[in-house]
């Protein structure tokens, strides 16, 4: 029981659930705690944990929520002529964004951050299926052994994706042999490169909470569907799929977010003809020196992301009602 | 009861068993010495049929992941430039990289941006952790929200927005500026990481030690941060392996010299390939998967849970 727990991550409830069915989850002071003790702790308990909240949170509003707020004030700002940025109140930064330049480069970004989110998922479904029913007690080491090269350097690994993609890369080299690439088949420079390199960073975090969803299904959920003449594929549709897709969702919003704002893939596997918003940014802010743009570009992004979540957050919170009935 | 397991036998032949490729092998091969009717063997093993699509794309998966680590690892030890001919085998770019001053400048600040990160976001994160969890003051959950918001922001806009910050300030970036974003990005992972685990302890242990005559700052000291040891040092580890590898937020804000070891990486990529990025990246590979390691490891090196719980999710 206590493995089973800890592997989940929920920790002791479990073991103490049938014993104490009444007490309430969350209650810290302790059914049994003598009242001497409890007017103790009530008087100091406040304080001190709150004094042990209070660096923390200082220096996060200071860092990042006035950083943020900067970046949003900024998108109204202007630049004078000697190209230094200007605050203000002006919204022709953000009339600038409906040219249509910046709107192919938003749509270009969307649409390969979908795709990408699509193969993550072809990707990850059988993966995640493979290593959760049928892993055995290699499990854990098959889990380890796709989250360990994720950790390693974003940029080393991007750089070897890009000369395994490369023309003469053994990627295209093997399919050429058996004829499935012909001399002048790309991946680089295409918009397939770009997508097969976000796809490389990102797949994981679709893998890892589709694995946690496959760990907690029924599976007798699947013996099930086969008995009743599923096939494989119709099982998996019907049985595996609906089961798993709150991890699907989560999934989606973890590969979807990061793959919606890199710059790098677009640069190492695209050209100049598949830059992406994220690209936009840096460009702006390192190239072309105008701050405000760039600001007004980022709130875009954020603002699309937003979006995304707020879809994300109506999905799981209509599961969750569905579940708690 | 009879009845039921009958329909298997005829299984096999029916229109839906056709397609899949996998029914004919695995029924065979997976025969176990297992007795009972014929029937129900049948069924069971239907049951457990093994999914050879998954496994394949699996296998497959597993292929591509490692194929781009281990070029740059094989093409390190390359005696030629070449990246697609292997040409001998030398230790010439771990050689050069000794004599590159400007990347041995990288690394030297990498790892001082690694420790100062670890050490602050850990002070910071783990008051932080234990405020969240056990005060139920308007702060906490103030505090809750904040810390979540570097999560779900990509990296590209925390940077963009720190860089503007030290910009506005009139900070110059420097090694500091990248020390302190780095901070800010690392407090949310520590207070993920122990937050769990802190909720996990049992409060009970605390009290026990305050009817002893603790003061609530010594059961903290003496009976909570030495059971939270092990999940505190696997995130440090973490934390650091994390911010040693870091760019976005490095790249945004970095001065001009010496610049992190991965942007000056990012620089040598983009201007045409240098053979020596194969040695370095090798490194760095082969220390952050170790570091990696060290941190899943940390908690089975001190016999109790209670550490890292990468692959339970968030």
């Amino acid at each position: 029981m206590a493995t089973r727990s800890d592997r989940t991550g929920t920790a002791v409830r479990t073991p103490r659930d049938p014993a104490a069915p009444k007490a309430p989850p969350g209650d810290r002071t302790g059914p049994g705690a003598p009242p001497r003790t409890r007017t103790r702790t009530r008087t100091r308990q406040p304080r001190l944990w709150t004094w042990l909240l209070l660096p923390g949170t200082l220096w996060m509003t200071g860092f990042l929520v006035a950083s943020l707020l900067l970046v949003a004030t900024l998108a109204l700002g202007t630049t004078d002529p000697l190209g230094n940025p200007r605050f203000g109140l002006n919204f022709a930064n953000l009339t600038a964004l409906a040219d249509p330049a910046y709107s192919t480069v938003l749509l270009r970004s969307l649409g390969y951050a979908l795709i990408t989110c699509l193969i993550s998922l072809a990707i990850a479904y059988p993966v995640a299926y493979a290593i959760a029913l049928r892993g055995g007690r290699f499990k854990n080491l098959l889990i380890a052994a796709i989250v360990v090269p994720f950790f390693a350097n974003y940029l080393v690994r991007m750089y070897g994706w890009s000369v395994v993609l490369s023309d003469d890369g053994p990627l295209l080299r093997a399919l050429r042999a058996i004829g499935l690439a012909d001399d002048s088949t790309k991946i680089l420079q295409t918009g397939v490169g770009v997508i097969a390199g976000l796809v490389y960073g990102f797949v994981v975090f679709m893998i890892i909470p589709l694995y946690a969803a496959m760990e907690r299904m029924d599976t007798s959920l699947i013996e099930a569907g086969r008995d009743l003449y599923g096939g494989p594929l119709r099982t998996f549709l019907f049985v595996t799929v609906p089961a798993t897709r709150q991890g699907a969702a989560a999934g989606c919003v973890l590969v979807f977010l990061p793959a919606m704002g890199d710059f790098v893939s677009a640069q190492l596997m695209g050209g100049p003809d598949q830059i992406m918003i994220g690209n936009l940014i840096q460009d702006k802010f390192f190239q072309g020196q105008n701050w405000p743009l760039g600001s007004a570009l980022t709130m875009l992004l954020m603002a699309v992301l937003f979006l995304g979540m707020l879809g994300y957050l109506r999905r799981t919170r209509k599961d969750e009602a569905e579940a708690a009935r | 009861m009879s009845t039921q397991p009958r329909p298997s036998t005829p299984r096999a032949p029916s229109p839906q068993q056709a397609p899949s490729p996998q029914e004919a092998p695995s029924g065979r091969k997976d025969g176990s010495p297992r007795q009972g009717p014929r029937t129900q063997r049948r069924r069971r093993r239907g049951a457990e049929r093994r999914p050879r699509f998954a496994i394949a794309v699996t296998a497959l998966f597993f292929l591509l992941l490692y194929l781009p680590v281990g070029v740059v690892v094989l093409f390190s030890f390359n005696a030629q430039k070449s990246l697609t001919v292997l040409d001998g085998v030398s230790m010439r770019w771990y050689t050069a990289l000794l004599h590159d001053d400007v990347l041995l400048d990288s690394l030297g600040m990498s790892l001082r941006v690694s420790l100062v990160a670890m050490a602050g976001s850990l002070v910071l994160g783990v008051a932080l952790a234990l405020g969240l969890v056990r005060s139920r003051s308007r702060l906490g959950s103030f505090a809750g929200l904040i810390m979540l918001v570097p999560l779900i922001t990509p990296e590209i806009v925390t940077g963009v927005a720190a860089m503007l910050l030290f910009k506005g300030l009139g900070i110059t970036l420097s090694t500091t500026t990248v020390m302190l974003a780095e901070i800010t990005f690392s407090i949310s992972y520590v207070t993920v990481i122990l937050r769990s685990r802190i909720a996990a302890l049992n409060p009970e242990v605390e009290e026990a030690a305050m009817d002893l005559g603790a003061t609530r700052g010594q059961a903290l000291r003496l009976v909570t941060l030495p059971a939270l040891l092990p999940s505190i040092l696997a995130s440090a580890v973490l934390i650091f392996a994390l911010v040693f590898d870091d760019f976005v937020l490095a790249y945004f804000t970095t001065g001009v010299d010496p610049q992190p070891l991965s942007v000056r990486i990012y620089s040598a990529i983009r201007f045409g390939v240098q053979p020596t990025i194969n040695a370095v990246g090798t490194l760095m590979l082969a220390g952050s998967i170790g570091l990696i390691v060290l941190a899943l490891a940390i908690p089975r090196l001190f016999g109790r849970r209670g550490g890292l719980d990468l692959l339970s999710g968030k």
